[in-house]
């Protein structure tokens, strides 16, 4: 690369200062990651600057690749569901309904209505999950300490909820094809009521005031970041990205799986209310109003929870998958997760292709990263959400 | 730890232990207190270990779901800065503990080895999950995993859990603590080890 | 519209190209032959009954060993052995390699599936990264994993796997490395006692530098 180009002035920045003429400047080349605080994960965005502005951003990712496209081949379909976990692990349980939902694709036999409802119930209460930490990593970005832990201290309680259900804190396995592997716990019901009245009167409240509003934080993520509608379809971007360029389009609502077509719940969308319609604060806002649509959720599925099986009879103790291939895709906290099966008839899937939503998401930081303040830079990169996780597989 | 603290000196018998009586036998009192130190150094090793287990800044390496685990350790629930652990610092020159949690790829392996390389001494690290221990759920079929973190930097103490819960996390902490406690002196890494991690090249 | 439609649309568009509909499963798809696919995605985009402007998921497939019966005698791929050292086999293989698009409309809500079959010696298909950037990575993908080219494509470099990896892990005749540039990528025995004194340094640390 020749010399010339590396100069603010040619990449279309400032140039040399009058007063000190044969002061010359080049473009900084420097690494944020792997080993970062702010990018969310081992990413590494080689960024070329010129100490303020971002001239060019170029993210670097496959340091959490662990090959799981390549283990779905040698182990068997309800083997899987562990690694699948392991992807997103802010939010398992969509990751785990996104799987089992493919994979019942190809069985002709229908789940229990039960364990429908305990699967939307569950993967609700982690949206809600991740979505406090997509807010407290956030603002832990803008340098905001206290949104964090208030957000891990919400989060504590629904992972004792999910603990007393199925045993594990974080990384759960709980729903397998064909059901979810245990019944309810004694009051569970109640609690897990109780808890979304306790959040949705007080918490969500609390991140407005002390987050959401904030003049500070409104400073930094309003008119930040713009992603417009033609980029976030050509990029594809899904998920509170997506809505919050102000498309109104939700995996749920629009292309529904399970049983989400019997609840009612609003699909939140960003307007531009504090600056321009796609910049970060719209998506920001955009998961918080997500949660109290969780809530909304979660309170008619418990309603109206049928009584029954949770495990389909038809499921034997060696699972096999009739041939054929198909696409299926769920709404993840992140966005649209999909997995592209192909079944040959026996116990292993022949191909498993998971579309991840941090991987599209994360392909437009290239096209918007230009121009940005290197902090700026680090907003935008929150505000997309992204869990190294499901772009590596 | 070094292996000559575990070994006892020479002429050491245990089945004479109970009979020590070191007016009798001066030979075998001289030869113990002459593997002691002297009781000001002894007190001074005992200060710089309190001081150091008590402030174990870790750098921030978390790489999976296990790095999830560690932030809620640090959160207020399983609050780790009662530990005196809470300042996690960003680059390793300020930092005296490395817990690696989450899978090590072949991609990151080198850059692991670039931050261990660059925390100054004394130093610790920690295998926190079972990716870090051995490979984890990725053994079978990853091509891209490094089956344990020891493969690339001498570990200290390893634990268990797929992740393992804040408290599990605490408890290895604490274990760490103890064998610092326990130091004499210079840690270094055994030879083999040094030899061996010498020759994983830095990548740019 | 149904995809049986939008498959006659696109036939009607590509008049001397062989297109398949292949509906065993529980997504029927087009077969679309290698060289026609640019075509194929900008009609699919810009024609405004379609208006594909969503490119979903694209996937790399090899379907090599893929057992067409049905019934699930597949062949299996390779590993790692309990004791840590990848698991060889002499297997060539032999099958084809392919490609999946799986498309949405925004406007119409409509899907569409198609494939494309390459041969493996030379599985080259034009990209269609120019119609749908998201195709970008995704084409970059299936190039690292799976060794297809996309022909026109800016910059296909590997983007999961290092740039100095050798071979292409989705295929099925991979075999496990032992080790990647003086990174050991071999397991320990399970057996072995981490407590044990006795812990000699794991095989292979002792080459100076062969990579």
């Amino acid at each position: 690369m020749a010399t010339d180009d590396r100069t603010p002035a040619a990449a279309g920045g400032w140039s040399e200062t009058e007063d000190l003429p044969g002061l010359r400047s080049e473009l900084l080349e420097i690494n944020m990651g792997p080993q970062h605080p702010a990018t969310h994960g081992v990413l590494r965005l080689l960024v070329k600057t010129d100490g303020e502005i971002v001239y060019e951003v170029k993210p670097y990712i496959g340091y959490l690749h662990r090959c799981a496209e390549k283990i779905a081949e040698g182990c068997d379909y309800k083997q899987w569901t562990v690694y699948t976990d392991r992807f997103d692990y802010l939010a398992p349980m969509n990751c785990n309904f996104a799987y089992v939902t493919a994979v019942e694709r190809f069985l002709d036999f229908p789940v229990p209505e039960r364990a429908q409802y305990i699967r939307v119930v569950c993967a609700e209460l982690q949206r809600i999950a991740s979505h406090l930490i997509a807010l407290g990593t956030f603002g832990l970005d803008m340098g905001a300490w206290t949104p964090l832990l208030y957000c891990f201290r919400e989060r504590e309680e629904i992972l004792n909820l999910f603990e007393r259900l199925c045993g594990g804190r974080m990384l759960y396995n709980y729903m397998c094809v064909g059901g979810v592997r245990f019944d309810l716990p004694e009051k569970w019901r109640e609690d897990v009521l109780e808890f979304v009245r306790w959040f949705e009167k007080n918490k969500i409240d609390d991140y407005n005031t002390l987050l959401s509003y904030n003049k500070i934080f409104i400073e930094r993520t309003a008119d930040v970041g713009v992603i417009s509608v033609e980029d976030a379809h050509a990029y594809g971007c899904t998920g509170p990205v997506l809505r919050g360029s102000g498309i109104q389009w939700d995996c749920r609502r629009n292309d529904p799986y399970a049983v989400y077509s019997h609840f009612e719940f609003d699909i939140p969308y960003g307007t531009g209310e504090v600056g321009t319609p796609g910049d970060c604060w719209d998506r920001y806002m955009v998961r918080v109003r997500e949660m109290a649509e969780s809530c909304k959720i979660i309170r008619q599925a418990l309603r109206g929870l049928p009584e029954g099986p949770i495990l389909a009879d038809e499921i034997k103790r060696v699972l096999r998958v009739p041939a054929g291939s198909c696409y299926t895709r769920t709404e993840s906290a992140k966005g649209e997760l999909g997995h592209f099966i192909i079944a040959d008839g026996g116990t292993k899937p022949f191909r498993n292709k998971v579309r991840s939503p941090s991987y599209c998401n994360l392909s437009v930081i290239e096209k918007i990263g230009r121009g940005l303040m290197v902090s700026d830079l680090v907003a935008t990169v929150g505000s997309l959400d992204i869990v190294l996780g499901e772009i590596d597989r | 730890m070094s292996r000559e603290s575990t070994t006892p000196p020479p002429g050491y018998d245990p089945a004479r232990e109970h009979m020590l009586d070191f007016k009798v036998d001066e030979q075998l009192a001289q030869l113990v207190v002459s593997e002691r130190k002297n009781f000001i150094l002894t007190t001074i090793d005992e200060v710089f270990n309190w001081a150091r287990l008590s402030s174990l800044w870790p750098v921030t390496f978390g790489l999976a779901c296990c790095a999830i685990e560690m932030m809620a350790a640090s959160a207020t629930r399983y609050d780790i800065d009662r530990f005196g652990a809470g300042a996690f610092r960003a680059t390793p020159r300020q930092a005296d503990l490395m817990i690696v949690s989450g899978t090590v790829t072949a991609k990151m392996a080198t850059r692991l080895k670039l931050i261990y390389d660059q925390m100054p001494e004394p130093k610790w690290v920690v295998a926190m999950g079972s990716c870090a221990i051995g490979g984890g759920p990725y053994f079978k079929f990853g091509y891209h995993v490094v089956k344990g973190v020891d493969f690339l930097v001498p570990v200290d103490v390893y634990i268990p859990g797929c992740p393992p819960r804040p408290e599990v996390l605490l408890d290895g902490l604490m274990r760490l603590q103890d064998k610092i406690r326990g130091r004499k002196g210079k840690f270094r890494p055994p030879k083999w080890v040094q030899d061996y991690a010498q020759k994983i090249p830095y990548r740019r | 519209m149904q995809d049986r439609d939008i498959y006659e649309l696109l036939a009607g568009k590509l008049e001397d190209a062989e297109l398949a509909w292949r509906e065993a499963g529980p997504e029927a798809y087009a077969l679309v032959p290698a060289a026609r696919i640019h075509e194929a995605a900008i009609f699919l985009r810009e024609d405004p009954r379609l208006s594909f402007d969503l490119l979903m998921c694209l996937s790399g497939i090899d379907w090599d060993g893929y057992d067409e019966s049905g019934k699930g005698k597949s062949v299996d791929i390779l590993g790692y052995n309990p004791d840590g050292t990848p698991e060889t086999s002499d297997r060539v293989a032999a099958g084809d390699l392919g490609v999946a698009y799986h498309l949405y409309s925004y406007r119409h809500d409509h899907k569409f599936a198609m494939q494309v079959r390459l041969a493996r010696d030379n599985a080259t298909v034009p990209t269609v990264s120019d119609v749908w950037p998201t195709a970008d990575w995704h084409e970059r993908e299936a190039w690292d994993l799976l060794g297809i080219r996309f022909a026109g494509h800016h910059d296909l470099q590997r983007i999961l796997l290092d740039e100095e990896w050798v071979g292409h892990p989705l295929r099925k005749d991979y075999q496990m490395p032992d080790r990647w540039t003086e990174v050991p990528l071999a397991g320990q025995p399970y057996s072995k006692n981490p407590f044990k004194q006795d812990n000699a340094p794991p095989a292979g640390g002792d080459d100076s530098g062969e990579g």
